[in-house]
């Protein structure tokens, strides 16, 4: 099966991309949306002082 | 003068020092005078197959911000590397590691569970994580395998600038806009900010006294005109490189340390901990032991951005 990848997304913030999958008749059988990106807020902020997060969260994202 | 050819780019980032690139304004079409923009994912729609199809040194100056910590950011770091002939690492996360790199005081395997299996807002009752590899009905399905470690720029590929900042200010990235326009970048190594440290440029009143306690900043409100740490605010001016405009301390809030360590600082961190202790008034290890406990959380506000580039570099690992 034919793939077209769109590597990356852009014109966004954030990362992503997207690979599509074409049939032989060359119709698009089906698409994925991938995020090929972690920073782990989720683990790095726990314990961290309360009063501090105001500034660390914001650059999840700066856009 | 030949237009130079420019290219941006975001790696473990949040989109911050892409959009500096945009708060300059007007000045924005200075640089599209001075330069064709030849990849810039956030603004120009430019795939990585560009870049690969472009010869070796042919990008003049990227810019390169955000960590690396993938094999697909290390990828990038090195193909930009090849096409261009001045690679800067634009940004505290691609300078130092940013704050993605306080990830370095845990695992990948524990951010991983905590990020897809924990987290109160997922539903994975199967507890599936993202594979490098998946077979799907249509074919293959990849993704980049993740580091351990959160890295800087400079730890993967030779860079020749540094532009410090959480994100780097308007005035800073006209410097470098203006460095490039008038051929005068400084030599290969600089950091593009101040030799001073923020306590040098800082207004504030010093009057060399001693601290009896640390404060949390939701537990005073500093004098807005007397140095925030002989307040008792742990305030990181004295260790953290100047030129950001004395942007935190004029707002009445501490300096966490986003420009990095100044000139002929090793570790930030250890710096700011010499002047902590002396000018903590501790006298016996009781006292000591109170400071130690008034600090609450240590690691997280003196590596705040640095944890890559400093001397601890991470939390250490139980290799199995």
């Amino acid at each position: 099966m034919k793939k077209v990848s769109v590597d990356p997304i852009t014109r966004l913030e954030g990362h992503g991309k997207i690979e599509i999958f074409l049939n032989d008749e060359g119709d698009v059988a089906n698409t994925y949306f991938q995020i090929p990106e972690l920073r782990g807020f989720e683990k790095f902020c726990e314990g961290r002082p309360v009063e501090e997060m105001p500034r660390i969260v914001p650059r999840i994202c700066g856009v | 003068m030949a237009k130079l050819k420019l290219a941006l780019y975001w790696a473990g980032a949040c989109g911050g020092c892409d959009v500096a690139v945009l708060d300059v304004n007007e000045k924005i079409l200075d640089v599209a005078n001075l330069a064709d923009i030849v990849f810039w994912p956030i603004a120009l729609d430019f795939k990585y197959h560009h870049v690969e199809a472009m010869p070796d040194k042919s990008i003049d100056v990227c810019l390169y911000n955000g960590c690396v910590r993938s094999t697909e950011q290390e990828h990038i770091a090195k193909l930009l590397r090849k096409k261009s002939k001045v690679m800067v690492a634009f940004g505290s996360c691609a300078c130092f590691g940013g704050i993605p790199a306080l990830a370095n005081f845990s695992t990948r395997a524990e951010i991983m569970e905590r990020a897809y299996i924990e987290a109160p807002s997922n539903e994975n009752p199967n507890k599936t994580l993202p594979q490098i590899k998946l077979k799907v009905d249509e074919g293959e399905l990849t993704l980049p395998e993740l580091y351990d470690d959160v890295l800087t720029l400079a730890q993967v590929v030779p860079v020749e600038y540094f532009v410090p900042g959480c994100p780097p200010t308007v005035e800073l990235i006209l410097k470098v806009v203006n460095a490039l326009a008038t051929n005068s970048l400084p030599p290969p190594g600089a950091v593009i900010a101040s030799e001073k440290t923020l306590c040098d440029e800082c207004d504030r009143k010093k009057e060399d006294k001693k601290i009896t306690k640390i404060y949390r900043t939701h537990e005073i409100i500093p004098d807005p005109q007397k140095c925030l740490l002989e307040q008792g605010l742990l305030c990181m001016g004295s260790a953290t490189r100047g030129g950001c405009g004395s942007l935190c301390v004029k707002v009445n809030i501490p300096c966490r340390g986003c420009f990095g360590p100044p000139a002929g600082v090793a570790d930030q961190g250890a710096k700011l901990v010499s002047a902590v202790a002396s000018i903590y008034d501790a006298s016996s290890k009781e006292d000591i032991e109170k400071m130690v406990k008034e600090v609450v959380d240590p690691a997280g506000t003196f590596y705040r951005f640095g944890m890559s580039s400093s001397m601890l570099k991470r939390k250490h690992l139980q290799r199995k």
